[in-house]
């Protein structure tokens, strides 16, 4: 009976003790998502956030006018395009770093430290420098193209051009990114047995086989989260997009964050906002999810 | 006995989160307190003359306390409108004149004649006035006014061997100008780019489009208020910031202060701003008065160079008897010839919007404005619309497909009047 009753109280103990975290999850997340989706099929602009009156219902126009203005479909184009640009190059160019600063060379630890810097760049930062070194008229990279080509490229404005604007904020992404990943992988590199690859080595096996068949397994799980991170990170990017080109030109770089900002907070229709929003959500649930379930780890231990 | 004092503290933590409240604001010692949101006190140029504002006011009006409430130029609306959906609503908003009908439409500007005595409002122009009001309400008053004024380089037109007196007239005189000026190159060696028309995706870029459209005869919306393109001077206007793109003459998607900063560093040889804009041209390069010189908007097509009003004015808000009566004396102290006569003579070039500083010797001769007087008068008025952001928004857009986007006029149009029509339907 004692027994039963102790038991009856550490669970009453933990579940009290969960009882913040709930509430806070709550109320910041649960309740303004479930807000939110009820405002995307509501006529809701600022006279209701001032006058705190409810929005009225509107049919789904918030919806249909973003899918019938093609406004949805390319936001969504912008937003994956850049989402797979930047991981593919984010890994790839991170692995390579990450293995380079795995090996102990003179100035390896001060590569370390100083790689990290723009990581610790605030994103806005970030942005500005980027758009002042791409800035058409007396930007660095125009300069620097300039000189690269011999005098033949001279008017290089890579963020006025809407087929190469995405691909320069991409740029702006990678050097802020590149270290964190980097940094994680290094580290997941330096959890890899030694024994395991000299065991390798005494086999046979070629500096290609040993980095997939052994290093590549031992870092699946660092890789997995490294690119839920960068997924997440990218498919939410807004300061690089509103301080480089503002969803410009031409809206080649109108993402999903843009779009749904310009829709709330400058046409001050948060109807609509709301309803870009959760297209968002719903797409960003989709593609973590598929990645979660076919990105398997295989268990090493 | 652990157990019990955690779960005090889950309990507390939970209350604490539950139940925090911010305090109640009341002026110190009775004063009434005046929230004033302002962005132009985080722009170089313009700080020291709000801050003497404020110390001059108080000193006269020792029961008043003036709050500025600030924000960058592109936040301050949100900001405005954050507070007063928390239920702290600013007493003024230093703004443009497009603005307001967003304020309007939120609920938030009040008419400016339930504020300020009859008297004061007589002194403003009636002509004037029309711009700002809706349903025949006035819900702005303005500090100053300007059109889109064309500035240009003394130094760099003699320097192309042209007459620096002899501004051009006509978008034919400008592009036949344009040919010898774009032939320049700075001190560097970086081109000189012959005319500037912002087309940047912010909505001010925007407004300054609608003033070129204007320029040509054109129109965007009719008077009340419903889209209005098909008309010759809307696709003259937009030809031309294509053929201006295709000479290269056009710095491409330039928001103004782009233009300003090349215009400073004697790289961009004319181009249309807000009159005001010549103190950010000056903040960038202290010698600008000796080559800046202005001219009226051009001609283009059929039209008469018609321009479209700008202004810089207060949007007021209604917050109860003791603040309207400090909010009215603060409206006509800055209103003045006293405040506003040294800052139009040498801060900012514009237009003043009061009868009585009409024959002020320091503006009406200002020698940066002094070429484009005549255009004063020669402007027209957008139709207020609670869609006038998408609107500006949707006429960069149309620019930018015809410029970087390299679309044709005709298709450009199309989409644009797709875009235009789903955003005025809302």
């Amino acid at each position: 009976m004692k027994k039963k009753y102790q038991k009856l109280s550490d669970n009453s103990y933990s579940f009290v003790l969960t009882i913040p975290a709930t509430l806070l999850t709550v109320v910041f997340i649960i309740v303004p998502i479930i807000q939110s989706l009820i405002m995307s099929f509501q006529k809701y602009g600022v006279k209701n956030i001032i006058s705190g009156k409810p929005g009225t219902w509107n049919n789904f126009r918030n919806y249909t006018k973003l899918f019938e203005s093609n406004q949805i479909p390319e936001a969504a184009y912008h937003t994956i395009w850049f989402v797979l640009f930047v991981i593919m190059f984010q890994f790839l160019i991170g692995m390579a770093l990450a293995l380079v600063l795995n090996k102990e060379f003179k100035g390896s630890r001060f590569f370390r430290s100083i790689m990290m810097t723009p990581w610790v760049v605030p994103t806005v930062i970030s942005g500005l420098i980027w758009m002042w070194l791409f800035q058409p008229q007396y930007g660095f990279t125009k300069y620097f193209i300039s000189i690269l080509s011999f005098g033949q490229v001279t008017d290089l404005a890579i963020l006025n051009n809407p087929r190469t604007a995405l691909g320069g904020i991409a740029v702006a992404a990678l050097w802020k990114q590149i270290p964190l990943t980097t940094l994680l992988l290094l580290a997941g590199l330096q959890n890899v047995p030694k024994s395991t690859l000299e065991a390798a080595t005494i086999d046979g096996a070629g500096a290609i086989r040993r980095f997939f068949s052994i290093i590549i397994p031992y870092l699946a799980p660092v890789i997995k989260i490294t690119i839920s991170m960068a997924i997440i990170e990218n498919f939410k990017q807004f300061p690089l997009f509103w301080t480089m080109t503002g969803g410009g030109p031409n809206g080649s770089t109108t993402n999903f964050a843009i779009l749904s900002y310009r829709e709330a907070f400058v046409s001050m229709n948060l109807g609509s906002g709301a309803a870009v929003t959760t297209m968002w959500m719903i797409m960003m649930i989709v593609i973590v999810g598929l990645y979660q379930k076919y990105f398997k780890v295989q268990d090493l231990s | 006995m652990r157990k019990i004092l955690s779960v005090m503290l889950v309990v507390l933590a939970c209350s604490a989160t539950l139940f925090a409240s911010g305090e109640k604001e009341s002026g110190e010692n009775g004063k009434t307190i005046l929230k004033v949101a302002n962005y132009a006190l985080l722009e170089s140029g313009y700080e020291q003359f709000w801050k003497d504002v404020e110390i001059n006011f108080e000193a006269d009006n020792p029961n008043v306390d003036i709050q500025w409430v600030t924000a960058p130029y592109g936040e301050i609306m949100n900001q405005v409108i954050n507070m007063a959906g928390g239920g702290d609503k600013v007493d003024a908003i230093f703004s443009e004149i497009d603005w307001i009908p967003g304020f309007e439409d939120a609920g938030l500007a009040a008419p400016i004649n339930d504020i300020l005595p009859q008297s004061f409002l007589d002194d403003l122009y009636p002509d004037v006035m029309k711009a700002f009001e809706i349903d025949n309400k006035a819900y702005g008053v303005p500090l100053y006014i300007s059109p889109y004024v064309l500035y240009y380089n003394k130094a760099l037109f003699e320097k192309a061997g042209l007459d620096p007196n002899m501004p051009p007239k006509t978008y034919d005189e400008m592009l036949e100008m344009a040919k010898e000026l774009s032939e320049l190159k700075d001190s560097n060696g970086n081109k000189v780019y012959a005319f500037g028309q912002t087309t940047a995706s912010v909505p001010v870029s925007g407004s300054s489009v609608n003033a070129m459209i204007f320029n040509f005869g054109g129109s965007v919306l009719d008077d009340n208020g419903n889209l209005s393109v098909d008309n010759k001077g809307f696709k003259d206007a937009i030809s031309m910031l294509k053929k201006l793109d295709d000479y290269s003459y056009n710095p491409q998607n330039a928001k103004l202060k782009d233009l300003r900063n090349l215009f400073a560093l004697e790289q961009l040889a004319m181009y249309y701003d807000q009159s005001w804009g010549f103190n950010g041209i000056q903040s960038i390069n202290p010698d600008a008065r000796n080559f800046a010189a202005s001219a009226a908007p051009l001609t283009g097509g059929n039209g008469s160079g018609q321009s479209l009003l700008q202004s810089h004015c207060f949007i007021l808000v209604d917050n109860g008897d003791a603040r309207k009566d400090a909010l009215s004396k603060f409206v006509q102290y800055v209103i003045s010839a006293d405040v506003l006569g040294d800052y139009l003579a040498n801060l900012t070039p514009a237009y003043p919007a009061i009868k009585s500083m009409e024959g002020m010797e320091a503006i009406d001769n200002n020698p940066v404005l002094k070429g484009a007087a005549a255009s004063a008068s020669n402007v027209k008025a957008q139709p207020f619309i609670p869609q006038l952001k998408d609107i500006n928004l949707e006429l960069c857009t149309l620019a930018q497909a015809v410029t970087v986007g390299d679309e044709d006029v005709a298709s450009a149009i199309s989409d644009f009047k797709k875009r235009a029509q789903s955003k005025l339907s809302e």
